[in-house]
């Protein structure tokens, strides 16, 4: 029988619950300035929409990507506040003063629910610049969405104990350690966005599995539209990640598709 | 008589000095190492077992035939050769294919293909004659169909041929016939192979301890050599006599096909792969062993697969303008420029690290492009 009559069996019949698509709230979305010129907010909200995306946490370099697609999808979009304005930043700027003002001057003009995704390692997290936009998140309780090792995550917590912090990619850190983080942080949340080590040909890696299980309530998808043609990798992704959860119990999956998310949110 | 000889032993040192100055080789015993491991070239070809008429010459001479008659697409409307044209080293000279309409990727090069792994910028099949399949079929390309084929086998121009190497194709599948078409276009492509180059000259005389002999690769091209080996960080993914990994890396060239479409890759190319019933791991290979399956078995899609595209040989690089999947980059000094100011802004933070702006300097790049041109026959 040829591998993709087998995948197509194997995924149709072992798990009917998920014959009709399974929400997801993707939890690692940007919608930075080449994607807003090559791909109108019109067209990315349809491909959330045709994804079954339910709910997206949205972040862009610079943030005018995500004021338009909220705009477009205020339905969808749940708006988070990147600290730098292009990409080509992330190693540089938490030695840039003038990051503070530009997230003081947006904090005070629109809503957000987290800062973030911001790219920090080691010690990074000292800088008066890191600093200044823990103290601002803290000011505001907003969730801190974090892209780096367990050494910043570390210092993110000694800095502000009680901050919700959403591990990107979940530091790309192998699942024992995940699961360590969890165990250490209670308010943290691990997104999966760009990791492919969950599964191996949409079957679930035992490890991670075990992972999962002990940890339901604490990981979450997200595609990483990093560059503007990923932004048509939204839907594939959706799809991805549906088979590897279908390989979960019901409830947890739908716990890592969606609720998982709005549970975040909602803590305060 | 003493003095014409002391003038005589003179002359002869000052040859000898000027020669040994002419035949320095430049680089560092690590960067001579990494050197032989880029050669021996030409390398030792074995047949494919997948293809039973692989190396045999009658398929051979059938597939060139084949190759360049028109009978093979649906309506006479174009040949293997269309494209891949033998006077242009088996390129088209365009950025991108023209078929029955503009293809959305750059004709490669088909040389020295039997060292592949995976085949098409999106390595879309394991092996050369079930990629071979593709083109013959595609909509915007030779437009044909098994059965038609069959037909062509059965009572055209090359029935007898085809009886020869296959017995009767009317006695065979549609399917089948398609298939043994194909291996004999593979069995030609396959011998389409580069000669020795300066470089390998170079490399060998290295490998040799022949200072002397490796001194007349220019210098230039050594100091570009050095560059491709350490600050370039080419080796990295054109490694090996072939100068490529085979595999399939993002190189920050933009992917966009035109509004509301991208060319996906090596995604797409999995997605054919892995439902393709003529990978080495199908019935249509003729290796009882299935003795290269290996790859397709374990091949795990990624997320990380979505816009790259397989890293091209260089070999004869500099005769097969314009590069990149696309043919966005029209000759080697934009390719070299490309790299050395890579939009790092395309690529993902923990991806392809190894791509930075490499701050080369205008003799950088001039010695960097002048050994890619070494790695032409001469």
């Amino acid at each position: 029988m040829s591998r993709v009559l087998l995948t197509i069996l194997a995924f149709v019949f072992a798990f009917p619950a998920f014959a009709e698509k399974l929400p997801i709230f993707d939890a690692h979305i940007h919608y930075s300035h080449d994607a807003v010129q090559l791909t109108p907010p019109e067209e990315v909200a349809r491909i959330l929409r045709e994804a079954g995306v339910k709910k997206a946490l949205v972040s862009s370099s610079d943030d005018d990507g995500t004021q338009k697609l909220l705009a477009a999808a205020p339905e969808i979009v749940v708006p988070a506040l990147r600290p730098y304005r292009r990409r080509g930043s992330i190693g540089t700027w938490m030695h840039d003063p003038a990051v503070v003002d530009y997230l003081k001057e947006r904090l005070a003009k629109y809503e957000y629910f987290a800062i973030g995704e911001f790219h920090a390692y080691g010690d990074d997290i000292l800088t008066p610049v890191v600093q200044q936009m823990i103290a601002m998140a803290r000011e505001r309780n907003l969730i801190l969405h974090h892209h780096g090792d367990r050494e910043a995550l570390d210092l993110i917590y000694k800095t502000w104990p009680e901050a919700r912090v959403l591990w990107a990619h979940s530091g790309f850190a192998p699942p024992g350690e995940v699961a360590d983080a969890l165990k250490t942080y209670p308010r943290m949340w691990s997104d999966l966005a760009f990791r492919s080590d969950m599964a191996s040909r949409e079957v679930l890696d035992p490890r991670w599995e075990r992972v999962f299980k002990a940890y339901p309530d604490r990981f979450m998808v997200g595609t990483d539209t990093f560059a503007p043609e990923r932004w048509y990798y939204v839907g594939s992704h959706a799809e991805y990640s549906r088979a590897w959860l279908s390989q979960l119990p019901d409830d947890v999956a739908r716990m890592i598709a969606y609720q998982n998310a709005e549970k975040m949110l909602a803590t305060k | 008589m003493r003095q014409l000889l002391k003038s005589t032993l003179a002359v002869c040192a000052l040859l000898l000095l000027a020669g040994l100055a002419r035949a320095e080789v430049i680089l560092t015993p690590d960067e001579i190492e990494q050197t032989l491991a880029h050669g021996p070239w030409p390398a030792v070809q074995a047949p494919d077992p997948s293809n039973r008429v692989s190396g045999n010459q009658r398929a051979i001479n059938l597939g060139r035939r084949l190759f360049e008659d028109p009978i093979l697409s649906r309506d006479g409307f174009m040949s293997c050769a269309t494209c891949h044209q033998p006077d242009q080293n088996f390129t088209e000279g365009l950025p991108r294919s023209m078929g029955r309409k503009l293809l959305d990727r750059n004709t490669p090069a088909l040389l020295n293909l039997r060292a592949h792994r995976w085949f098409g910028w999106g390595g879309d099949s394991d092996n050369l004659w079930a990629q071979t399949m593709l083109p013959i079929l595609h909509p915007d390309e030779m437009d044909n169909t098994a059965d038609n084929i069959k037909a062509t086998m059965e009572r055209g121009p090359y029935a007898s041929d085809y009886r020869l190497l296959f017995g009767h194709a009317a006695t065979q599948s549609s399917e089948t016939v398609l298939v043994n078409v194909a291996k004999t276009l593979a069995a030609y492509q396959e011998t389409l192979m580069t000669g020795n180059t300066s470089f390998d000259r170079f490399r060998d005389a290295l490998e040799r301890g022949d200072a002397l002999a490796a001194s007349s690769y220019p210098r230039s091209a050594q100091r570009g050599l050095k560059l491709f080996l350490g600050k370039g960080r080419c080796a990295f993914c054109h490694s090996g006599p072939n100068f490529t990994n085979g595999e399939f890396h993002d190189a920050g060239v933009p992917y966009f096909l035109g509004p509301g479409r991208v060319d996906a890759g090596r995604h797409a190319g999995l997605k054919t792969l892995l439902s393709s019933p003529y990978a080495l791991d199908g019935a249509f290979s003729d290796d009882p062993h299935k003795s290269g399956a290996w790859a397709v078995r374990s091949v795990i899609p990624t997320h990380a697969n979505f816009g790259t595209f397989r890293v091209p040989s260089l070999r004869r690089i500099a005769q097969t303008a314009p590069y990149m999947h696309d043919g966005s980059l029209a000759d080697l000094d934009a390719v070299v420029a490309h790299y050395n100011e890579i939009n790092t802004e395309r690529l993902h933070a923990d991806g392809e690290q190894l791509l930075r702006p490499l701050n080369l300097s205008s003799q950088d790049k001039e010695d960097l492009v002048t050994f890619l041109k070494s790695l032409s026959d001469d």
